[in-house]
């Protein structure tokens, strides 16, 4: 994205955050139909991860167009919440959050490791962490840093207004990381996506794909439990942040098959997430060999 | 005791004395008394988990000494204020700014109990106060007792009423919210020196001298970043300042919840309050040296009743930016001076803490109730409202 590309959404966003929300939601929609039909790319390679996520849509194509079709209109939605973030309330947000499995972050909160909460790239996490930073324990976001610079910086200063900090997946961001589930804090992270290029050759729905090692690495130095947890839209535009049982890190004296065990049990747990809710799983991105 | 605290100002907009009702709403629970909160709101939603909230009137922005007052002007509070008043039969009714109309005027004059006052603002003159002195003076009459924030706040009442006793307590500051040690925003520790401001964007707070000290610092001292927190009218000039001039490293994050804005004091080193006037206190002074900031702040009368410059803080004349400049840049390169400003900091804010204030502010309410069943004053009836206003 260049500098007048820049300009351009924050021209579009300096919009949507004094809209309305079923306005911010119109126009999202309406943006997402756009990119659904013109994306040269992007449609295609999401096309191709939703078929090996779900092999049934690999003979279904009304199925896939459907679900890529919603998988775009989430998306888009999931912008426009991001676009109305520097005006966003947490108060506001508060009725509009749902949780499943509370009792598993209760049971890691008890362990007073922090929390290393591991997910996959699906709705509005923006949402979960300002809510549980303002009741719970302040939630930092390990991710990639966006491009141009600007962007990121916008990124980073909306979500740092609702208690929620960036640490980007360097060495200073990583030292970070330690730092603050040292201090009981939370931490989320995605594993669906190998955006450092250091991933591990393992199985994502039975192929093999570059996966993050590194929040098992965390555990295992830190004994950190990690929390698989996925965030979803409802169909009333409220949300719904599901946890799944914890995965603990167990040292056994070979830190990479010890890395690898935790990730394998992760990724079962983030599949079923994905399988669940194909509509919601957004990666336009190659995961896979042979993607387009 | 069951006390009303009274706010002429809209509850859904952050502000000083607001901040300062919720906190004294709050204590007084804590030191089993009830309490209620009778204000404005723009928004419905408003609400208040510690004391039941009163949604009275509608309020509009108005200006008035170099700021935006948002406050009810409606004359169809009465009858509803006073309905209230009967069911609840308050022990004291506290009003904040007892002479801004339309909430805690209306409320003055029909109370039949004991009666208190804070005075909160300070400015050079006020027309209203001037020329209003003859309408004004019987609204004065009904309180028992009154109080102001500081001393430049009861000279300011005092110039206009002279024969108007008042007693200062200060504002308080939560020290268990307000403290070192708390998480800071994890990006915005890194090499940089953070530079906090805190306030409404708005011509007095001079958030304008302070954009023009830190581009002339900037120079000078290497990784300084100076974070912005607050929204207001001018939040769009101040965004167009900085990229007009490309200046480097700041942050315009706006409005900030109080959930997260004592962490915004723990990811800063210093604390700057440039205000050009017209401060009658200065909250985020409390704020800032309770997190342990050392603060650099402009002489006005205000700040200068809670800073002692050398001490925990630096100070400068108002207005100019060179000088805001110059000792941004001492502190920025003295290590040992921030240390030692800090210390004292400290120390210091533990003399404002709630609990301190509102014993005190207890002690009002006593002697206003002393006072008030020496000379009792008329029940009002609901129906008679409209003769009474």
């Amino acid at each position: 994205m260049g500098e007048w590309t820049w300009r351009a959404f924050k021209v579009v966003q300096s919009l949507v955050e004094r809209m309305p929300r079923p306005w911010a939601y119109a126009l999202a929609v309406m943006a997402a139909r756009f990119a659904w039909w013109f994306s040269p790319l992007a449609r295609p390679r999401l096309e191709y991860n939703l078929k090996v996520a779900c092999p049934e849509l690999e003979h279904d194509r009304i199925a896939l167009r459907r679900i890529s079709w919603l998988n775009f209109r989430n998306h888009a939605k999931a912008y426009a919440d991001l676009m109305q973030l520097p005006m966003a309330r947490v108060e506001a947000m508060r009725p509009r959050l749902k949780v499943q499995g509370w009792e598993y972050l209760e049971e890691a909160r008890a362990l007073g490791k922090g929390i290393l909460l591991v997910s996959c790239h699906m709705g509005s996490y923006e949402e979960v962490a300002a809510i549980w930073s303002a009741n719970l324990a302040p939630v930092s976001f390990f991710a990639e840093e966006l491009e141009p610079r600007t962007l990121f910086e916008w990124y980073r200063d909306t979500r740092a207004r609702l208690g929620i900090s960036v640490l980007t997946l360097d060495h200073g961001g990583i030292r970070k990381v330690l730092q603050a589930l040292r201090e009981q804090e939370m931490v989320i992270t995605a594993i669906d996506r190998d955006i450092a290029g250091t991933g591990y050759l393992m199985p994502f729905f039975g192929k093999l794909a570059p996966i993050p090692l590194g929040p098992a690495a965390i555990a295992l130095r830190l004994g950190t439990p990690l929390f698989p947890v996925c965030c979803y839209r409802l169909p009333d535009d409220t949300y719904m942040a599901e946890g799944a049982p914890l995965v603990y890190a167990r040292p056994t004296g070979n830190a990479r098959a010890d890395q690898v065990r935790a990730t394998e049990q992760l990724l079962r747990r983030i599949e079923q997430f994905i399988q669940r809710h194909p509509e919601q799983w957004h990666v336009p991105h190659r995961i896979w060999a042979g993607s387009p | 005791m069951k006390v009303g605290l009274v706010s002429p100002y809209d509850f859904a907009t952050a502000g000083g004395v607001n901040d300062h009702v919720r906190h004294l709403a709050v204590q007084l629970q804590k030191l089993g008394h009830e309490s209620r909160i009778f204000a404005p709101s723009s928004r419905a939603d408003v609400d208040f988990d510690s004391a039941r909230f009163y949604r009275i009137g509608t309020p509009i922005a108005i200006p008035v000494n170099d700021s935006v007052a948002r406050i009810t002007l409606s004359f169809h509070l009465a009858n509803r204020v006073a309905a209230i008043i009967a069911e609840e039969r308050f022990d004291v009714l506290h009003f904040h700014e007892p002479l801004m109309p339309a909430l805690p005027m209306t409320m003055l004059r029909m109370s039949p109990t004991a009666n208190v006052g804070t005075f909160h603002a300070f400015a050079r003159s006020n027309v209203g106060y001037y020329y209003g002195r003859p309408l004004l003076q019987p609204y004065l009459a009904h309180l028992h007792r009154a109080i102001a924030v500081s001393e430049p706040a009861r000279d300011f009442v005092t110039r206009y009423f002279p024969e108007f006793p008042m007693r200062v307590i200060p504002n308080g500051i939560d020290v268990d919210t307000y403290r070192p040690g708390l998480a800071p925003i994890r990006h915005l520790r890194d090499e940089n020196l953070n530079i906090l401001f805190v306030g409404r964007l708005e011509k007095r707070k001079g958030l304008g001298d302070l954009l023009r000290a830190y581009r002339a610092m900037n120079s000078r001292v290497p990784n300084v970043r100076l974070i912005i927190v607050g929204d207001g009218p001018l939040r769009g000039r101040v965004e167009s300042y900085v990229a007009r001039h490309r200046l480097p490293n700041v942050i315009v994050a706006g409005y900030v919840p109080d959930s997260v804005k004592p962490r915004y004091f723990n990811s800063a080193d210093i604390f700057c309050a440039p205000a050009t006037g017209a401060e009658s206190f200065g909250i985020v002074l409390l704020e800032a040296l309770a997190s342990g900031l050392p603060v650099v702040a402009t002489e006005v009368p205000g700040y200068m009743s809670v800073l002692e410059p050398g001490r925990d803080s630096i100070t400068v004349p108002p207005k100019n930016w060179r000088e805001l400049a110059a000792s941004l840049v001492i502190l920025a390169r003295d290590e040992e001076l921030r240390r030692r400003l800090a210390d004292y900091a400290l120390q210091k804010a533990r003399r404002y803490s709630w609990d301190k204030v509102a014993t005190e502010v207890l002690e009002v309410y006593h002697e206003a109730r002393k006072y008030m069943a020496a000379r009792p004053a008329r029940e009002l009836e609901v129906t008679g409202v409209h003769h009474a206003v």
